[in-house]
């Protein structure tokens, strides 16, 4: 339920630049209206930066990727 | 810049010291020229014995936080994970299950190089037949070591339990890689999403687990406790899996990949990892909502469709690890006891 909430919005904000601007705008609003857990809605929210607009992603935790 | 990470600011240093030196005491009795390769596998960056580390240019970023590989971040897993649950326990026997933990996951990173066609410093050095080798000895050390437990006393019903623990691992391990090494030959269009995380479960999920839950094991942990234990380190593993493969594919999208690079390997190779599975999901999608494309729309839906595939799984990977951090609160409630900084650091949680 969490996987497929989690892909639906990436998907969405990959594929749709209104809300990618809204993203950009107002990310608070969009994550009330989407109705996300607080568990989703804190990854979401680490995620909005780089689904809002085209920026180099840094993933790694750090000494357990090597 | 480098560090050698046995500093007196570090927080594992106590814990390093005493694995190291019984370590040395395990590879003692090995014929020497074998033991050179031995040594030379364990000095592999994040390794008991390594001592170059990555630059500490830390910054505030969680991304960026504390890049210095500690030592032996395999056993410090397994030994600070018993201490927390065993604190008045003799730390010497859990050292040792920590060095068990040491050997095997050292013998299968061997492997997985080998079978993946990387180019390591030790195959460098050595070659595959030495590195194969070195990893048989690394299978038979770990099975010594939990062996050598009886010499602390312990119970030889508790050193069969954890005999058949990393036995059940090892297995599962292994079906996890072969099916990694299957999907290979198989398009990309046969797996979802439930394929590569069993896949992910199979591998870093099941090393992952076996460290935690031989740590509760080895503290005398009760069964509730233990299965807390195998699930955390489960959950942390999946997301290690998956934080590891946005990481390749990140590199191979925003940067030329340098030759001999892992990530090239694992592209040339046909990985069908979480994010390239995503991908080319989110690309056939694009292409059934478009039939006609220019071919700079298409170049351009292509990446999008890599980005796509890389933020769901990284998405996913944070899943698992809010995950991961709700069962070390339910098993710091289990045992009525907070969990050490050391070990919150060590997992990064």
């Amino acid at each position: 339920m969490e996987e497929q909430q989690i892909r639906d919005f990436v998907h969405r904000a990959s594929t749709d630049e209104t809300l990618r601007k809204e993203l950009a705008s107002n990310a608070d609003a969009v994550i009330v209206r989407e109705g996300f857990s607080p568990r989703v809605a804190r990854i979401i929210t680490r995620l909005i930066p780089y689904l809002s607009v085209e920026r180099e992603l840094e993933v790694s935790f750090g000494w357990w990727v090597f | 810049m480098v560090e050698n990470v046995r500093t007196p600011a570090s927080p594992f240093a106590v814990q390093q010291a005493l694995l190291a030196e019984q370590l040395q005491r395990l590879l003692a009795d090995l014929y020497p020229e074998l033991r050179a390769d031995v040594l030379l596998a364990l000095q592999a960056p994040g390794k008991l014995l390594s001592t170059l580390v990555t630059p500490a240019d830390s910054h505030d970023d969680e991304r960026h936080l504390a890049p210095v590989l500690p030592a032996g971040v395999w056993p410090l897993l397994t030994l600070l994970l018993a201490q927390y649950l065993a604190p008045e326990s003799d730390p010497l026997p859990a050292c040792r299950v920590a060095l068990a933990v040491e050997c095997f996951i050292c013998a299968l990173d061997l492997l997985d190089d080998v079978e993946d066609g990387d180019t390591t410093a030790i195959i460098e050095v050595t070659g595959i037949p030495r590195v194969l080798n070195v990893s048989t000895t690394l299978l038979a050390l770990a099975q010594k070591a939990i062996l050598s437990l009886t010499d602390c006393g312990v119970a030889p019903e508790h050193v069969l339990s954890l005999l058949d623990t990393l036995q059940a691992a090892s297995l599962t391990a292994t079906a996890g890689q072969h099916q990694d090494l299957l999907a290979e030959q198989k398009p990309v269009e046969a797996f979802d999403q439930e394929t590569c995380m069993a896949i992910a479960a199979g591998k870093a999920g099941a090393l992952m687990r076996l460290a935690c839950l031989l740590g509760a094991i080895c503290a005398g942990a009760s069964e509730q406790l233990c299965e807390q234990c195998a699930t955390l380190g489960e959950l942390l593993g999946i997301a290690h899996q998956l934080d590891n493969d946005c990481h390749d594919l990140s590199a191979a999208l925003y940067r030329d990949a340098t030759p001999g690079q892992r990530v090239k390997t694992d592209l040339q190779r046909g990985k069908k990892t979480l994010p390239v599975v995503l991908a080319a999901a989110a690309r056939k999608t694009a292409l059934q909502e478009q039939t006609a494309q220019a071919d700079e729309k298409i170049q351009e839906n292509e990446r999008r469709a890599l980005r796509e595939g890389i933020l769901a799984t990284w998405g996913l990977c944070l899943l698992y690890r809010e995950r991961a951090r709700d069962c070390l609160q339910e098993i710091a409630a289990s045992c009525s006891r907070p969990t050490p900084p050391a070990l919150r650091l060590l997992l990064r949680l």
